[in-house]
This record gives C-alpha cells, structure tokens and sequence, in this order.
C-alpha cells in the first residue's frame, strides 16, 4: 500500500494537470478539443502568478497573446492620459482576455492587471503559429473556435452599434 | 519618509549585489572558458543542425508521424550520410596530402625553380630573388601540409565529440520548446512577455538564417560540383575531387565576399598540382565556374533563401571573420559571420522590445 505522503506526491501533479485541463476545456476557443489534443495544448501554455497590483500586460504594449483566469480576479482598465485609470471589467475565474492578440501584434487597448494575487494560464500567438505547423489539424480547431468568438463579439457590437443609432434617431426625431 | 528611504536603500543593495554576481559570473566564464570551450562548441553545432532538421521533424510530426519517432528517422539518415560522406571525402583528403607532398618534392617544383630563375634572370638581372620566392613558397606549402596533418589528427579524436553531436541534437530537437519554456519561467513578470516575443522572434530570425545559409550553402556546393564536373567531362578531368571541392565551396561560401576566393583558390592549386595540358585555358574555365556560381548565387538563390535581416558591411564580415579566426581558428572564421548576424539580430530585437513595452 503506497504511503498518504507519496499518495499525495504521485497524484498530486495529475490532480493539478486535470485542473488545467477543466479550465482549458471550458475556454471557448478549446471547447472542441478532445483530451489528447488539450494535453498538446498543456504543452505550449505558460502558468504564471501575480501579486496584487501587479500589471499583467499594460495598454499600448505589443499584443503577444490571451490570458486565462485559474484563481483570482482581473481588472481591465484603460489608462488615460493623466495617469488616472478607467475601469472596464473585473474577470474572474475561468474567465480570458487578449484573446485578439492571437491574431496579430496590435497594441493592447487596455491595462490588466491582477485584483487580487492571480494564477494565470498564457497561450501566445507564436506558440498557436508553431501548432498550426506542427499539428494543422488541432491548429486549425483553435483557429475556427477563435473566429466564432470574434464573430460572435462583433455580432453582438453591431447589434449595440444598431441600438445606439436607433435611439439617436429617435431622439433626433422627436 | 523613512519606509522610503530604507526601499530605496535596499533596491540600491539589491543593485550592487546584482553588478557583483554579474561580474562574478563573467569572471567564471572567462577563467572556465578554455574548459568549457569544447563543450560550448559541441552545443553550438548541436543546437545549428536542431534548427536545420527542425523543419523536417515538424512535417514529420504534421502528416502524423510521432515526433520522437521522426526525429530518430531523420538522424538516422543523416548522420548515415554524413558517415557515408566522411568514408568517401577523408581518403580522398588524404590522397591530396600526400600527391601536395609529392609534387613539392618532384621534378614539377625543380622546373617552376628553373623557370621563374630563367625569367628574373631575363627580366630583373636578379636569379636568386627567384631562388628566395620559391623558397618561401615552399617554406609556406610545407607548413601548411603539416597543419593539414595536425589538422586531420585532431579531427580523429574529434570523432569522439562527433559521436556525441546527434545525442544531443536529438534531445535539443526533442525538448526545444520545454527548454524554451524552463528559461520563460525564469523571467520576472515585468519582463515576462517582452521576454517572450524577444525569445520567439529572434528564434524565428535565427531559425530562417541559419536554414537559409544551410540551403545557400548546399545549392552552391551542388551548382559548383556540376561546374567542375562539366571541367572534367570536357577536359577529360582535369581537376581531381570535384566533388570534394564543390562541396567545400559551398560551406567556404558561408563567409561573405571572401568565401568565393576560398572555394576557389583549392580548385586551382589541386588543378596546378594535377599538371594537364591546357592549365591556363582550365584555369579559366574554374574561374568562369566560380564567377558563374556567384552571380547565379547573388542573383537567385541567396535573395531567395537567405534573411535579409542580416545583411552586413564588408568591412563588419572582415572584422568578423579575422575575430572569429583569432577566437577558434578556421571553425570561427566560418562561423564568424553567422554568429555576428545572431548578435544583430539579438540587439535589434532587444532594443525593439525596451521601445515597445512600458516597463514602469
């Protein structure tokens, strides 16, 4: 019978593995990737941790690649010119951000940084570049699942889009 | 007021403490670097042919194949061609040491003795200046022949060292990315992702000019042994180890502007030495081979396979090259240039990267 203390050592990196996994596989850009294709994934994603405070990338810096919240929260905020800030969005667990960054190197529109002491999954567009090599099939997965998010974000944005142009009308109208 | 002070006077320790391990480290390097030379060597050659048969691994791996499994077929053909190559190239090199000897020592040198005496007696007055060049030639031909002995000595127990490049070649191609990762997890998150894209692209510009010169490199050994070879079918051989010769020019190549004259200076001497009839006739066929080669190279191949981000002065490739000469010998000269592109390379990205992202 194997000791509780090597129990926990043996198991221990599977457990934290399968974490990883369950938070991959509920991000929607690798929603359709089956077990073995997440472990490629797990391969080429860097874990990183933030203190509070901590900035995890700032506005105006090269875009590189999307983050996914494992713990702790995220603010997005935009820095304005007098070094004050505007809040965007607080993300928490599960949630990611700079997904766009994926597809080219645009300057980031906004600042996160950590809310609280984060844990954090980053997948960089060269690393997706390098799978789409390597592995097209798996490659080209991520890259249909990624346009779906982006068209469905831009549906939603025209559909606001729609919105505020109707009401200025109205408004206008009468 | 006083926290302040006192964070200010630990980020000033913390500084000092980092200057010192800095020199610290380089002092090291510096007295353990006649030790650690081999070993560095070894990894450097390792790490060059990672990124020359990384290309074929990755499409290995593309149609399927498992990458381990792609890898070990890989090497095995490689390095079975290498061994093929060095079985037929070494007794060559060897029969051309020992026909260079032959010939210093037969009739051929007395004749061009007798001839240049005849000509400076004709022309100058002056016999014994030929009598002194000859000698200095012969003096010079002489060391040369026994550098190339001590050369070819070292170079068999340097087949040890070989044996252990593909071991380490497999785990560099094998491993790449989980190394890459390893010194990743070692950056500050301040830096962590101007790290990275500084890592990825340089990576990516090394990785496109070293496959680019290797491809640069076997095209013009390829285009300069059809060259010799046409030589010898038209003159009926006139210059022995074309092949040999072909293929050297090719990796002489490697070094701008004073490759070509490398490649082609053992063409004519091995032409000379073989003594046919139409020497000047030949020896203008090998320039026009070597001419030709260059154009079709600067015109078609290198624009075509070769990083433009490299590109370099001729006076930065001769201080390169005679650097790298005085560093490790005929290794570093050929390997003078591709290292001074990757430090470019490197300090154009960095100072990229300081511009691009806010360190505050």
């Amino acid at each position: 019978m194997i000791s509780p203390i090597w129990d926990i050592a043996f198991f221990k990196k599977k457990k934290d593995k399968g974490n990883i996994f369950q938070i991959l596989e509920n991000v929607p850009i690798f929603s359709d990737l089956d077990e073995r294709e997440l472990i490629e994934v797990e391969k080429i994603v860097h874990r990183r941790q933030y203190k509070k405070g901590e900035p995890i990338f700032r506005m105006g810096d090269p875009g590189l690649g999307m983050y996914i919240i494992v713990t702790g929260t995220v603010d997005i905020v935009e820095e304005l010119q007098d070094e004050n800030q505007k809040h965007i969005a607080t993300l928490g667990h599960g949630a990611f951000f700079g997904d766009l960054a994926l597809l080219d190197e645009s300057p980031r529109s906004a600042s996160a940084i950590a809310a609280v002491d984060c844990d954090i999954i980053g997948f960089f567009r060269p690393d997706l570049m390098d799978l789409l090599y390597r592995k097209p099939q798996l490659g080209i997965k991520i890259l249909v699942a990624l346009a779906r998010v982006i068209g469905e974000r831009l549906r939603r944005t025209n559909e606001q889009l729609s919105q505020i142009i109707r009401e200025a009308e109205t408004r206008e109208n009468g | 007021m006083d926290k302040n002070i006192n964070l200010s006077i630990t980020q000033i320790n913390r500084t000092i403490w980092r200057i010192f391990l800095f020199l610290l480290s380089m002092a090291f390097l510096l007295i353990a670097f006649p030790y650690l030379k081999p070993i560095i060597f070894m990894l450097i050659i390792s790490w060059i042919l990672a990124i020359i048969l990384n290309p074929i691994v990755d499409y290995g791996e593309s149609v399927g194949i498992n990458r381990a499994l792609a890898i070990v077929i890989v090497m095995v053909l490689i390095v079975g061609g290498i061994a093929g190559i060095v079985a037929l190239i070494v007794p060559a090199i060897m029969n051309a040491i020992d026909t260079l000897s032959g010939k210093m020592q037969s009739d051929f040198l007395k004749d061009l003795t007798a001839q240049l005496e005849a000509f400076f007696q004709k022309n100058f007055n002056n016999a014994a200046l030929a009598r002194d060049v000859i000698a200095k030639v012969n003096d010079l031909s002489a060391n040369l022949l026994s550098n190339m002995g001590q050369f070819l000595q070292n170079a068999s127990s340097f087949v040890a060292f070989i044996g252990i490049i593909p071991f380490v070649t497999f785990f560099l191609i094998k491993d790449l990315r989980f190394f890459k990762r390893l010194i990743i997890q070692q950056i500050p998150n301040k830096y962590f992702e101007l790290a990275l894209n500084i890592l990825h692209k340089v990576g990516d510009q090394v990785t496109r000019y070293i496959q680019g010169q290797a491809i640069d490199a076997l095209i013009v050994g390829i285009l300069s042994v059809i060259g010799l070879g046409i030589i010898n079918i038209v003159f009926g051989g006139p210059v022995p180890y074309f092949f040999f010769i072909g293929m050297m020019a090719g990796i002489a190549n490697l070094i701008p502007y004073l490759g070509p004259l490398v490649g082609a200076i053992p063409a004519v001497v091995l032409t000379i030495m073989h003594g046919p009839q139409n020497l000047g006739t030949i020896v203008v066929w090998i320039a026009v081979v070597f001419a030709l080669v260059q154009v079709i190279d600067n015109n078609i191949v290198s624009p075509m396979v070769v990083s433009k981000s490299v590109n370099m002065h001729p006076i930065t490739v001769v201080i390169a090259v005679i650097l790298g000469g005085n560093i490790a010998g005929v290794i570093g000269m050929l390997f003078a240039v591709p290292a001074w592109g990757i430090i470019k390379v490197v300090m154009k990205e960095v100072s990229w990267g300081l511009k691009s992202y806010k360190l505050r």
